[in-house]
């Protein structure tokens, strides 16, 4: 079978990409739908080369884009195979047609997203609009924010989204170039575990013509919103399975991870950064450099965004001060005028007794790496909120401002 | 790495009903992978052809349907016509969703996961899907050879809407987006796109057919070589629309052979083995398209000229199969030779005399 | 947790993702009863075909055709014999008034089915033991007066329904107008004798030499039997009433062939031989005639020309053909000779009557034409011989006089066959004295066992309008034609001259057959139907079910039946408050439960076989 070669546990110094490439493998998935767009297409180019060695036994379809990369996978999922997708940028919006019939019909596709800046202008970056966009559509959704974190996320979610409990496409996310292109030390883990961790893929109602069903029929209007509730409820409902599924995931690879949000020096930390991702890798440098100076300054690093802990969030953000949310996305015309996650935690703080002041930093934009000075820039504004009691305004466009 | 070998089907071709001087249909078989309750309307062309189509596929098949008027009138919640699994998929992922399931069944079958023989695995795709957005996923499912049927019912134009143009609206055809006025007396201005000819020249692996509810077993007979063809098949049905196309219901098979006899669908079937086109279908008889158009309120605007313009169409049809063209026929593409719809006798005299 | 609290009704309840269980193979599914959207309902009603009707036994024709083209021959044969004891003799001698009335005679060529019904009577031959039984004996005795067709039918369908049955034949073979009135080369004897073991197979008595009026009496029927059927036939020739008509050499037609058929012929003809008469006799003695030796031939008839001639064209076609020369126009006025025919004294004549039966007018004014011949057979009709029947059962016709029901008086007594049709405007045909014969022992079952008598059922619709039809389906191809005896070899040989189709000759004339106005199981309604909503539990003439809970009433089935037999009729009056749409969008309540709860037992339910 297909991952005799990978039986035994080893490290390996492998990129992002390669990471989830290497996942896809160990989930031994059946079906995997390609298309190329940088960066994510190195995931593709790994995968191939694999299927090419025989590593793995899986059909390997070049799609004509990525609207039937999403229907291939859809297909695919809906006759009971384990499928991989994924895209990046401007690809991600190319199928965004296929984001909501996927969750609908309860699919637990996996999609591998390495963010890149949508258009125009053509840019390689990393801005998380792309897969945030669709984060309304009934995908279990996160980042990872480094390559170890890329491989283990994958298999976790393959484990939440095919539990019957939940049955839900997943986005697993990771910056581009900052996590798909950067090598970093990866346990490979033994087949074993993985057998242990990720039961087959036992859709209950396939495309099987000895039990024959039909799928995403035409409703009447009255029909609607039973089917939406079940698939509301599917989404909460998987809040206690991913829980229960990082528990498992420590028990059996010894990697520990809370599901919801990572803290850095929050302790006693009166002044946080919230943000999602690779960024978090700099922000940790960052804060301990600042630490030293004496500045009371920590990271919550939101680690799955949908579904969304709001509880979560407001219970550890109402610990602190100032909220500088650092957005490294497009919210043209938004609540804050910047990016979109500060309305998400403004509205799971709003029913605190302790709001702290919340700031939106357009910071990492096309790309960028947020540098020290700009930390201690974003810091300052906080510190100076703290000191005034309230925000002088929402949104700092970081870097273009004094 | 140790895989199970996929087992494929192969379904015995239907012998012709018109050998000789029988009528009668062969033996079908007895399974009904579609059933009676759906809300397509009295005398529905498509449903005709789905209703052919899933006899001769039999239960190991697997339906997939883009949007169209055989998703949207046919599989309703709780009560679906499909005793097959049936799925929707978007009206642009025509190719692509069933390409997608072809090749879990692929994967599944070589992998130990699915036990059986491969299914037949058939699209049933509208114009709409088939000849404009859905085109590209259906052209990549085609060019990636995977093992399934897709097949375009041709009810040319985007029907379950309210009756709207697509590339496969011929000239002159009334919809609701290529209405006849004062300015555009003609209605529809474009000719249809060549839908299967693009598709068996650019797959030319494939095996690609055109066919018509006009044949039944013609059709079905189509529907097997397809499917037993090894790879990516191609079909492209001619299935009249009565709302859209505005005739009285009896006549849809009627109209699926008049089509052909009027030269405006061209019936062949593109071997891939050969490369090369068979065109040794013939129908019984050859006619004027005004005995075709004459049926059909959507035709019912037209002029002379326009008629004239049809009736070089279908000679230029009948000259791609290598049909000698009768003089009348040749007469009947002049405007002269002709009058408008609304007095259609004239016409039919032109028609008597072939 | 927003959807915390939540509760989905029950009418509501949802099964998994909207994903539906497959419907039921039989039953459909049930949510859309789409039936209420109809104005017209399809209803198969079987048209009586032309063919059936012009028979004059009514044999199913249309079914054994099709039953043939199925390779049903054993069928075809059983169906067959419901009406016609004796294909393999009418397969050879009937004048198929079928074939005349053939649809398909319109569209190309009649579908040949005398060689068919050869076909299925010569395979019936064959069979060790015939696919008729005798009815249960119901104790009760009949008499059959006569051997003929007529009495041959009546004996055997009397037979079937349980009677005791005894034939009366006063020649020594039985066998009547079969034997006697037909030449071997048409009708080998084997072939009559083989059918006529068949009636003895059924039990019944055959007493042959025994004439009734001579051998048995009037009062010994009446006593000896429950019922007796008088099929006695017409067994005496018409005269010319020329003068000089008692000279030697000059000889009738049903006599002359009857005595060559039983073998007891004395006649030796001269070279020159006159026939007198159009018809199928006097074709059948031209014939004979240059087998028994005569080397000119000529038929004189009143009619003037051969289309006149109440005679089958193709059995006119062969004796022209074999080398007869035809006079027409001409009346023989007297026999001329010494003692013994020298030659014939003709004038010209014409019917004065638009057809044939009526009475000739001669012109004798015009000057007489002095025709020379050995021998002269006159061919110009029979009349029956009824001295010892009752006068008051007589009529005015020479015939026997009988009610509707074919029963003489409120006898126990019938008659059949032409002893009671001549004159009465039906054909004088062995199928028609067949079909009497039939239709008087089923009057005579019912006589006896009390229940009331049918005249013979009028056909309602006979299809003889190709546009009920859909031509489409029939591609346009030639009649299958019968091998014949080269005409050079046929003169001094008894040899059949009609030959034998083969198997696959049969199957592709009965492939012709486009089975008018009656459900021949073809399949096109079932294939064409949109929903499909036309069942099949079987492949069999008119067993299909249009499942009226959702025929929309497109009439696509109608349109496409190649036979017609299908048709619209107009729904209830949806005027009357009937709402149409109603239930086509109507959820009956707790669906939405039990199709969730059918999702839920989906894993139980065993697997579709594929």
């Amino acid at each position: 079978m297909a991952t005799t070669s990978v039986s035994k546990k080893r490290m390996v110094r492998i990129n992002g990409c390669v990471a989830s490439a290497q996942a896809a493998k160990y989930a031994d998935v059946d079906v995997i739908a390609a298309y190329p767009i940088r960066p994510y297409t190195a995931t593709m180019m790994a995968l191939a080369q694999m299927v090419a060695n025989g590593e793995l036994d899986a059909e390997y379809i070049v799609a004509d884009s990525e609207h039937s990369q999403l229907s291939i996978a859809h297909g695919a999922a809906s006759a009971g195979a384990r499928v991989f997708t994924g895209s990046s940028g401007v690809g991600v919006q190319f199928a965004y047609e296929l984001y909501s019939p996927i969750s609908g019909s309860r699919m637990p596709v996996q999609m591998m997203i390495a963010d890149r800046t949508l258009d125009p202008p053509g840019d390689f970056g990393s801005e998380h609009t792309d897969a945030l966009s669709t984060r309304d559509m009934g995908w279990i959704m996160g980042w990872s924010c480094d390559a170890q974190e890329a491989f283990d996320n994958h298999l976790i979610a393959y484990r939440i989204g095919e539990d019957p409990r939940v049955l839900l496409p997943q986005m697993v996310c990771q910056d581009g170039f900052f996590v798909s292109h950067i090598t970093g030390d990866v346990e490979l883990p033994d087949a074993g575990q993985v057998k242990e961790f990720l039961p087959p893929y036992k859709h209950p109602y396939p495309l099987d013509p000895r039990h024959p069903v039909s799928h995403g029929p035409q409703i009447m209007p009255e029909q609607g919103p039973p089917l939406q509730l079940e698939r509301a409820r599917a989404m909460e409902e998987s809040m206690a399975v991913i829980e229960q599924a990082h528990e498992e995931f420590e028990k059996i690879f010894g990697r520990k991870y809370d599901p919801w949000l990572e803290e850095f020096m929050t302790d006693d930390a009166e002044v946080v950064f919230f943000l999602q991702g690779a960024h978090a890798v700099t922000a940790r440098f960052a804060i301990k450099h600042m630490r030293d100076k004496g500045l009371k300054v920590g990271m919550v690093r939101l680690r799955t965004i949908r579904p969304y802990p709001t509880d979560r969030v407001n219970e550890v953000l109402s610990k602190f001060k100032v909220v500088g949310v650092i957005e490294t996305n497009m919210g043209l015309g938004s609540v804050s005028s910047g990016g979109s996650l500060y309305a998400e935690v403004c509205a799971a703080l709003y029913e605190s007794q302790k709001r702290p002041l919340i700031l939106s930093f357009m910071a990492g934009m096309g790309g960028e790496a947020i540098v020290l000075k700009e930390f201690y820039w974003m810091t300052q504004k906080m510190v100076d909120a703290q000191k005034r009691g309230k925000i002088e305004k929402r949104t700092h466009w970081v870097g273009f401002e004094e | 790495m140790a895989t199970i070998e996929v087992q494929r089907q192969i379904l015995p071709i239907l012998g012709s009903p018109n050998q000789g001087a029988r009528f009668y249909n062969p033996e079908l078989p007895s399974s009904e992978p579609f059933v009676p309750g759906h809300r397509t309307c009295a005398g529905c062309g498509p449903s005709i052809q789905y209703r052919m189509t899933s006899k001769a596929a039999g239960d190991n098949t697997i339906l997939v349907g883009p949007t169209g008027c055989m998703y949207v009138a046919n599989s309703s919640y709780l009560c679906t016509p499909y005793n097959v699994p049936w799925a929707h998929t978007q009206i642009g992922s025509a190719g692509s969703f069933t390409a997608g399931v072809a090749a879990a069944y692929e994967a599944m079958i070589r992998k130990g996961k699915w036990k059986g023989e491969f299914p037949n695995i058939i699209c049933e795709a509208g114009d709409g899907s088939a000849s404009d957005i859905g085109l590209a996923s259906i052209s990549g499912a085609l060019y990636r050879n995977h093992d399934c049927l897709i097949i375009c019912y041709d009810n040319e134009q985007y029907a379950n809407t309210g009756i709207q143009a697509s590339s496969r609206t011929p000239y002159g055809g009334m919809t609701t987006f290529s209405p006849p006025g004062p300015l555009v007396p003609e209605g529809k201005k474009l000719f249809p796109k060549d839908l299967a000819r693009m598709m068996a020249a650019g797959h030319p692996h494939c095996y690609v057919a055109t066919a018509s509810v006009g044949y039944p077993i013609d059709l079905m007979n189509k529907v097997r070589k397809g499917l037993n063809h090894k790879g990516a098949a191609y079909l492209m049905v001619y299935t009249p629309c009565q709302k859209g196309f505005v005739y009285e219901t009896p006549r849809s098979i009627d109209l699926g052979r008049l089509v052909v006899e009027c030269g405006l669908y061209p019936m062949w079937e593109w071997n891939p083995e050969k490369r090369a086109y068979d065109y040794s279908f013939r129908p019984a008889s050859m006619r004027p398209v005004s005995e075709y158009l004459k049926l059909q309120g959507r035709f019912g605007h037209l002029h002379a000229e326009h008629i004239a313009s049809l009736q070089k169409f279908a000679n230029e049809q009948w000259r791609m199969l290598g049909v000698q063209l009768p003089e009348a026929l040749i007469q009947a593409a002049d405007a002269k030779n002709l009058v408008n719809m609304a007095s259609a006798a004239q016409a039919e005299a032109v028609a008597q005399t072939i | 947790m927003s959807t915390k609290g939540t509760r989905i009704p029950d009418w509501l309840t949802v099964p998994f993702a909207g994903i539906t269980p497959a419907p039921s193979q039989e039953k459909g599914q049930d949510l859309f009863p789409t039936g209420n959207w109809r104005s017209i309902r399809p209803v198969y009603r079987d048209k009586l075909p032309p063919c059936n009707n012009a028979c004059g036994t009514n044999e199913k024709i249309q079914g054994y055709l099709d039953l043939v083209k199925r390779g049903k021959y054993l069928d075809a044969y059983a169906l067959i014999k419901e009406d016609m004891p004796f294909p393999s003799v009418t397969g050879r001698v009937c004048y198929h008034p079928c074939e005349q009335a053939c649809n398909r005679g319109q569209y190309d060529e009649a579908i040949s089915i005398r060689a068919v019904e050869r076909f299925l009577g010569d395979l019936g031959q064959a069979l060790t033991h015939d696919v008729v039984k005798a009815g249960k004996p119901n104790g009760k005795k009949v008499a059959v007066v006569g051997s003929g067709p007529a009495g041959h039918s009546a004996a055997y369908q009397l037979a079937r329904l349980g009677y005791k049955v005894t034939i009366l034949e006063k020649s020594p073979k039985a066998g009547g107008l079969n034997r006697g009135g037909i030449p071997d080369w048409v009708l080998p004897q084997d072939v009559l004798d083989r059918e006529i073991e068949r009636l003895v197979e059924l039990g019944i008595t055959i007493k042959t030499n025994c004439e009734v009026g001579k051998d048995v009496s009037w009062d010994e029927l009446k006593k000896n039997y429950d019922a007796c059927v008088l099929a006695v036939g017409l067994t005496e020739p018409n005269s010319v009433r020329a003068e000089g008509e008692n000279k030697a050499g000059v000889l009738y037609g049903l006599p002359f062939l009857r005595d060559i058929g039983m073998g007891t012929s004395k006649v030796k003809l001269g070279p020159r031989v006159a026939v007198i008469g159009g018809g199928n006799t006097a074709i059948d003695c031209a014939r004979e005639a240059l087998r028994q030796g005569a080397v000119e031939v000529t038929m004189i008839t009143v009619e003037a020309n051969p289309k006149e001639m109440p005679a089958v064209p193709e059995d006119l076609h062969d004796m022209v053909e074999e080398g007869v020369d035809l006079m027409h126009g001409r009346a023989v006025t007297a026999v001329l000779g010494n003692g013994k025919v020298e030659a014939l004294q003709l004038h010209p004549a014409r019917f004065s009557g638009a057809i044939n039966a009526s009475p000739i007018t001669v012109d004798k004014d015009a000057p007489a034409q002095r025709f020379a011949v050995d021998n002269v057979i006159i061919a110009v009709g029979q009349h029956a011989s009824l001295a010892w029947l009752p006068a008051e059962f007589k009529n005015e016709r020479g015939t026997i006089k009988i009610d509707r029901f074919g029963r003489l008086g409120d006898t126990k007594f019938f008659a059949a066959g032409d002893i009671v049709q001549l004159g009465s405007g039906q054909p004088l045909m062995v199928v028609n004295a067949v079909g009497d014969g039939k239709r008087v022992a089923f009057n005579l079952d019912k006589v006896l066992r009390g229940e009331a008598l049918q005249p013979r059922t009028i056909p309602i619709d006979v299809i003889v309008d190709l546009n009920r039809m859909n031509m489409t389906y029939f591609p346009h191809f030639p009649r299958v034609q019968q091998t014949l005896l080269p005409p050079v070899s046929r003169r001094r040989t008894q040899d059949e001259v009609i030959q034998a189709l083969t198997e696959e000759q049969a199957v592709e004339e009965a492939s012709r057959c486009f089975s008018c106005g009656t459900c021949n199981a073809c399949d096109n309604c079932y294939l064409v139907c949109p929903e499909p909503c036309i069942a099949r539990p079987e492949r069999s003439n008119g067993l299909y079910k249009i499942l009226v809970d959702y025929c929309k009433g497109c009439r696509v089935c109608i349109e496409e039946c190649p036979t017609g037999c299908l048709e619209g009729v107009p729904e209830l009056d949806f005027d009357t408050g009937v709402v149409r749409m109603d239930t086509a969008f109507a959820i009956s309540p707790g669906l939405h439960g039990r199709q969730a709860e059918e999702l839920r037992k989906l894993g139980d339910r065993p697997a579709k076989n594929i």
